[in-house]
C-alpha cells in the first residue's frame, strides 16, 4: 500500500496464493478419489512447496498471519506495513 | 410394453445424446490427466483443464 513493498515480495506472495489454490484443487480431488496415488504425491508436492515458500516470505518480510500460527523475530513484526492483503498487485 | 412407450420422452432435450429423463442428476466420475500449473491454475479458477468452463461473457447462444 505504502509503495515500499518490493517485487520480490509480491511475486512470493503470488506464488504462496497459487500453490495455495492448487493445495485446494487437490484436497478436493483427493476427498472423492482418496486411493490415488499419483493425485496423493502432487497434493504432498504442493504442500512441501508452499511451506517452503511461506517459510521464506516469513524469513523476510514476517509473518503471513497471526494469533499463534507464526512465530514472529524481534521486534514483533505483525504491526509492521504493508500487512499481506494491503499488497496492491 | 406400453408402459416402455409411455416413458420415452417425446421431446429429445439434448438431441446429440441418448434419451434423458427429466430430473436424473448424471455425475461421471473425475479421471485424473493433464493438470494446468499453479500459475495457470489460478488463472483459470480449476486446476482441471477438463473443468474449464469459459462462459461467453454477455453472448447469448442459441441452443
Amino acid at each position: 500500500m505504502n509503495g515500499l513493498e518490493s517485487r520480490e515480495q509480491v511475486r512470493l506472495l503470488r506464488e504462496i496464493q497459487e500453490l495455495e489454490f492448487a493445495a485446494v484443487e487437490w484436497n478436493l480431488f483427493l476427498d472423492t478419489h482418496p486411493e490415488n496415488r499419483e493425485a496423493l504425491e502432487a497434493y504432498n508436492a504442493t504442500v512441501a512447496r508452499l511451506n517452503e515458500k511461506k517459510r521464506a516470505y516469513e524469513a523476510a518480510y514476517g509473518p503471513l498471519v497471526h494469533f499463534g500460527a507464526s512465530a514472529s523475530a524481534y521486534p514483533w513484526r505483525w504491526i509492521e506495513d504493508p500487512w499481506p492483503w494491503e499488497i496492491d498487485y | 410394453m406400453a408402459r416402455d412407450k409411455e416413458k420415452q420422452p417425446e421431446v429429445q432435450y439434448y438431441p446429440e445424446i441418448p434419451p434423458l429423463e427429466l430430473a436424473t442428476a448424471y455425475v461421471p466420475p473425475q479421471v485424473l490427466g493433464r493438470t494446468f500449473t499453479p500459475a495457470e491454475a489460478v488463472q483459470y479458477g480449476t486446476l482441471f483443464p477438463e473443468l474449464y468452463r469459459p462462459y461467453p461473457y454477455g453472448i447469448k447462444t442459441a441452443r
